[in-house]
């Protein structure tokens, strides 16, 4: 192997609800190699103008470029807004994403569900059934179109459901809509791969002398060796799923159920029915936002877990994924490599799901203040806009955040002041 | 047309006299309502055959609109359409006469045309719930001897038919509700969850369980969780075989021979043999609505009994609640049908291979009756917390040792304690005997029962509780007296001695919680804490148990999960971590079936 670099430096950028991570691998000659892991955000930080994103990505562009170093690679973990949007270009060519795809890195990696078609190059694991890629790729666009109906549905009540459930689907629903002019260019900035656990990432090339571990997400294989329920049934799922959202959410032109009966309108119900009729219009919709919910596991579950290794330090970055994704690489032959991680992105932006105990336990350089190889953790999130206190799904999730203050040199884009565009944590290789 | 009901059918109660007659009579204690017997995909002769409708007794009462009766109260509210569907059907006549709204005028309920009249009328939907909830209410009163109430503590449970346009139907504990959703097939017909028997009856035994023991919807271990699942599917299944008439008609006929002036109507050996039974429509539940969501050779939602005991005994371990919750619906209908099957083989045959087929559904009504009241007997007998399947066969084989305890003609426990151990579910434990039933109290001479007064005991929850505190210590109940401990329930419970006569025994629940951290979880429930868990994790650990107090008032069983109970404490502490429950119980969690009743149907 080449000689590896001998540090590194993250950019956690400030985008308020998202992801945006430049890392920064410094070598012994002085040269350097940039990867830009997720661009995107649902919400951004409360004093942000309409420029934020550009003015994140003329940064990046400015640190890439400087000193002759260029935007190597670029990775998005998985399709959601928070990882994307700021990949989106606009119809003038200055729009953010114009700004990175300007930079043409030489790598674009995604997770295997963003692959058009079985690559060339594919080398996973044989899948019983060619349409994978294709069932995939469609069941994609029907959680777009679900997410689209959830939300036109929830707004259509919003006057009868109480402020927080219409804003909680609002913003989930939000951040799975189809965000076509990110995707495009993503597909045109650069040659794509398309990763899956254990597969190469081709990255080689562009990051000598550092190792890079995909751990996620599991292919159809590899995921229906440890499930039970096979990963077909679940594509077809998804595929009804707008349907049943439109017919859940009263939209679309559906015939009346019973077109001959007489009718009391829902304003004008009787007294003896008024009661239960509140907690219907209530549970139907809480139905609605645990179908959203579903589909955002799923999709999160789509994120590229990466561990790289660089001189004598461990970096993971898991993007959103969730336990379902994390359990299959948990009970694979590449899990001891967690034992020694020394900095971990926080997944999800702090959501308990996406830092499962399981996971948790195994970092080794977990500790107090005092212990000299104290594992880094890095967050980037925003309060208020995912989840709520009361069913302890807040995002980033309280009792989580403890637990990182405690045992790790914890950071957040939240502790940012107003105006940082980033904050630059270093970590030595050597 | 705006009033669009059909023409009303009015079936007469026959003992009633006609409008105008002065003299009074007795009101007649049940009535007769027509429901879809099953489910709509039971069709009679052929696949495209009539629906099988029929008509149920349940008890009589005066019912609101709705219909709104002493325990259950329909809504008709729709939240997809925004409207409510008007309820145009009388129930009774201004003379006190009970009406049948839906019953056919020529008693035909073959006919087509009616049943779609019918199966277009929200009003019949609202009926079909309301009859089919009451009777499964009944099973439970009869089978338990006494009131059975709702969780809530309110008298009437809500139902609503036709909640929403979604692939759902669930038991919401803080609505007290049973809500039904509808949806549409994929070529374009409806289907209606609250037509399905299996269905309607299905969540009705949440809700009655729920009252009975309120504290089986928390987490616990997956045992529990599945417990609600299978518990309901196990009601169902075996309600449906009293309605003889729609199993004979289902099974269908393979001529008749004629003994005098009665005609005998026949079935072929081949429809009675182990596979045919466990594929026939009866044992799966949910046809029409299985259909539409997972096509598929179960012709149902879900066919459990299906599963081999080697296959049962790999889902007895999974940690996936669903999954478990089957192996005990295998266990039970499998039992059902080695039981049938035993007493079909002592009827004598006719010629040409063929049985009488009155006797042999009689016989499938008699094994299911039996066990039905078996398995609901047998919730007097769990304890409150933490219930795990071999506590389950426990209280099942005590239960019918009670009521029947001389078991040598027809051998039940003998056979469902075989079957249960095929599937993983041993009747085993430090508190079983060797037959499985549950030991006897056998402290009853340490206990003080002087300073209580029984009759007050009996009746009121702090006057037993008074008894238990009394008797906490180590060497009579032996209870953790640093726990704060409950009484949740009192009842009667009424039983046919050995000489015929009825006599009276008190069934007591009650509850302990201890609020720990993680350092204290080796000192006070005897065992180190799961690995993963913290010292300054926050951690409530439950115990429980159920007292039955004989007719004199001595303590008879003592069926308890203690609070110190290492083994149990540290699978549940476990099982909680697993599962990210941890300091996310919420049981009031209206979606808590909701959500295990969408993973089921393919979420």
């Amino acid at each position: 192997m080449a000689n590896p670099p001998v540090a590194a430096t993250i950019f956690a950028y400030h985008v308020g609800f998202g992801d945006c991570f430049l890392l920064r691998f410094t070598y012994a000659d002085g040269s350097r190699r940039h990867l830009l892991i997720d661009f995107g955000t649902t919400s951004l930080p409360d004093d942000a103008g309409a420029d934020w994103m550009r003015s994140i990505a003329r940064d990046i562009r400015d640190k890439c470029t400087e000193g002759g170093g260029a935007l190597n690679i670029v990775v998005a973990t998985h399709r959601h807004a928070d990882h994307i949007s700021g990949f989106a270009t606009a119809a003038d060519g200055k729009g953010s994403g114009d700004i990175i795809a300007a930079l043409k890195p030489k790598l674009v990696v995604q997770p295997w569900t963003e692959a058009p078609n079985a690559p060339v190059s594919w080398r996973g694991p044989v899948i019983k059934d060619k349409h994978a890629f294709a069932a995939r790729r469609n069941s994609l666009d029907a959680m777009h179109r679900t997410a689209e109906l959830a939300l036109q549905s929830v707004y259509r009540s919003r006057k009868r459901l109480p402020q927080a459930l219409v804003d909680e689907i609002a913003f989930v629903g939000e951040d799975n809509l189809k965000n076509l002019s990110a995707i495009k260019n993503l597909q045109a900035m650069g040659p794509n791969v398309y990763v899956y656990h254990g597969s190469d990432t081709g990255m080689a090339a562009e990051l000598p002398g550092i190792d890079v571990t995909v751990l996620g997400p599991p292919t159809l294989t590899q995921t229906d060796a440890i499930k039970k329920q096979a990963s077909t049934s679940e594509a077809e799922f998804w595929m009804l799923a707008p349907k049943r959202m439109s017919d859940a959410g009263g939209l679309g032109d559906a015939k009346p159920l019973f077109p001959g009966a007489k009718t009391i309108r829902g304003s004008r119900l009787f007294t003896e029915q008024r009661w239960l009729a509140r907690r219907i219009d209530q549970a139907s919709s809480e139905l609605l936002r645990s179908l959203v919910r579903a589909l955002d596991n799923q999709m999160n579950n789509t994120s590229v877990i990466l561990l790289f290794r660089a001189g004598t330090k461990s970096l993971l970055f898991p993007g959103d994924a969730q336990l379902e994704n994390w359990q299959y690489a948990l009970q694979s032959k590449l899990a001891p490599l967690l034992d020694d991680v020394d900095l971990y992105k926080v997944g999800h932006h702090g959501s308990r799901n996406a830092t499962p105990k399981s996971m948790w336990k195994l970092f080794t350089k977990r500790g107090g203040k005092k212990r000299p190889d104290r594992l880094t953790s890095v967050m980037s999130t925003k309060h208020g806009k995912h989840g709520c206190v009361k069913k302890h799904t807040e995002v980033p999730r309280v009792s989580l955040v403890d637990a990182l203050k405690v045992e790790s040199n914890f950071h957040s884009t939240e502790d940012l002041a107003a105006g940082e565009l980033y904050e630059e944590i270093s970590i030595s290789l050597t | 047309m705006a009033r669009g009901s059909p023409r009303r059918a009015i079936a007469r109660n026959a003992a009633f006299p006609a409008a105008g007659a002065s003299t009074k009579v007795e009101p007649p204690p049940t009535r007769k309502l027509t429901i879809v017997a099953k489910d709509p995909g039971l069709r009679l002769g052929a696949p495209d055959g009539p629906m099988a409708f029929t008509q149920v007794d349940i008890p009589a009462e005066l019912l609101g609109k709705g219909p709104t009766g002493y325990r259950i109260k329909v809504v008709d509210y729709n939240a997809t359409e925004r409207v409510a569907y008007f309820d145009n059907q009388d129930y009774q006549r201004r003379d006190g006469a009970l009406l049948d709204p839906f019953a056919p005028l020529d008693g035909d309920f073959l006919d087509r045309a009616y049943q779609e009249r019918c199966i277009g009328d929200p009003n019949f939907h609202a009926q079909n719930v309301y009859a089919i909830a009451m009777r499964t209410l009944g099973l439970f009163e009869r089978a338990l001897g006494r009131r059975v109430g709702w969780s809530s503590g309110g008298h009437q449970l809500h139902i609503a038919p036709h909640a929403f346009a979604q692939a759902n139907a669930f038991y919401s504990e803080p609505d007290r509700a049973l809500l039904f959703g509808y949806f549409e097939r994929a070529n374009g017909g409806r289907v209606f969850t609250c037509l399905s028997h299996d269905i309607v009856a299905h969540e009705t035994t949440h809700a009655l369980l729920d009252g009975l023991r309120s504290r089986f919807t928390e987490a616990s271990g997956p045992d529990q969780a599945a417990f609600h699942e299978g518990f309901a599917d196990i009601v169902a299944l075996l309600s449906i075989f009293s309605l003889e008439e729609v199993v004979a008609a289902a099974i269908g006929e393979d001529g008749a021979v004629a003994r005098g002036d009665a005609k005998i109507a026949l079935v072929d050996a081949s429809k009675l043999d182990k596979d045919e039974i466990l594929k026939s429509i009866f044992l799966g539940i949910a046809k029409e609505v299985g259909g539409e969501i997972e096509p598929g050779e179960l012709g149902a939602l879900r066919r459990s009994v299906m599963i081999p005991p080697e296959r049962g005994k790999v889902m007895r371990t999974d940690t996936d609640e669903h999954a478990r919750g089957e192996v005990l619906v295998a266990a039970m209908l499998n039992a059902f049908v080695d039981l049938w099957l035993a007493r079909i083989a002592q009827l004598g045959e006719f010629e040409g291979h063929r049985y009488n087929l009155a006797a042999v559904v009689g016989e499938g009504a008699k094994v299911a009756s039996h066990l039905l009241n078996m398995a609901i007997r047998a919730i007097d007998y769990c304890p409150p917390t933490d219930i795990d399947f071999s506590q389950y066969l426990a209280a099942l084989l005590t239960a019918d040792r009670e009521a029947v305890p001389d078991d040598s003609e027809h051998k039940y426990r003998e056979i469902i304690k075989r079957g249960f151990e095929a599937y993983g579910i041993p009747a085993s434990g430090p508190g079983c005997n060797d037959d499985g039933t549950w030991k006897r109290f056998d402290r009853n001479k340490e206990l003080t029962y002087t300073r209580s007064n029984y009759s007050a005991m009996m009746r009121n929850r702090d006057e037993l509780f008074r008894f238990i505190w009394e008797n906490r210590s180590e060497d009579r109940l032996d209870l953790d007296e640093r726990a704060y401990t409950e009484v949740l329930s009192i009842d009667q419970v009424a039983r046919v001695g050995p000489d015929g006569i009825t006599l009276y025994e008190t069934i007591g629940q009650y509850t302990q919680r201890l609020d720990i951290f993680g350092a204290e979880f080796k000192s006070l429930l005897g065992v180190e804490r799961p690995r993963v868990m913290l010292t300054t994790d926050k951690f409530t650990a439950f115990g429980g148990g159920v007292l039955v107090l004989d007719q004199y008032g001595q303590v008879k069983y003592h069926i308890a999960n203690r609070l110190r109970d290492p083994e149990r404490q540290f699978a549940r502490a476990e099982y909680l971590l697993e599962t990210s429950q941890f300091t996310d119980l919420d049981p009031n969690d209206r979606l808590r079936f909701a959500v295990l009743h969408q993973q089921r149907m393919g979420a």
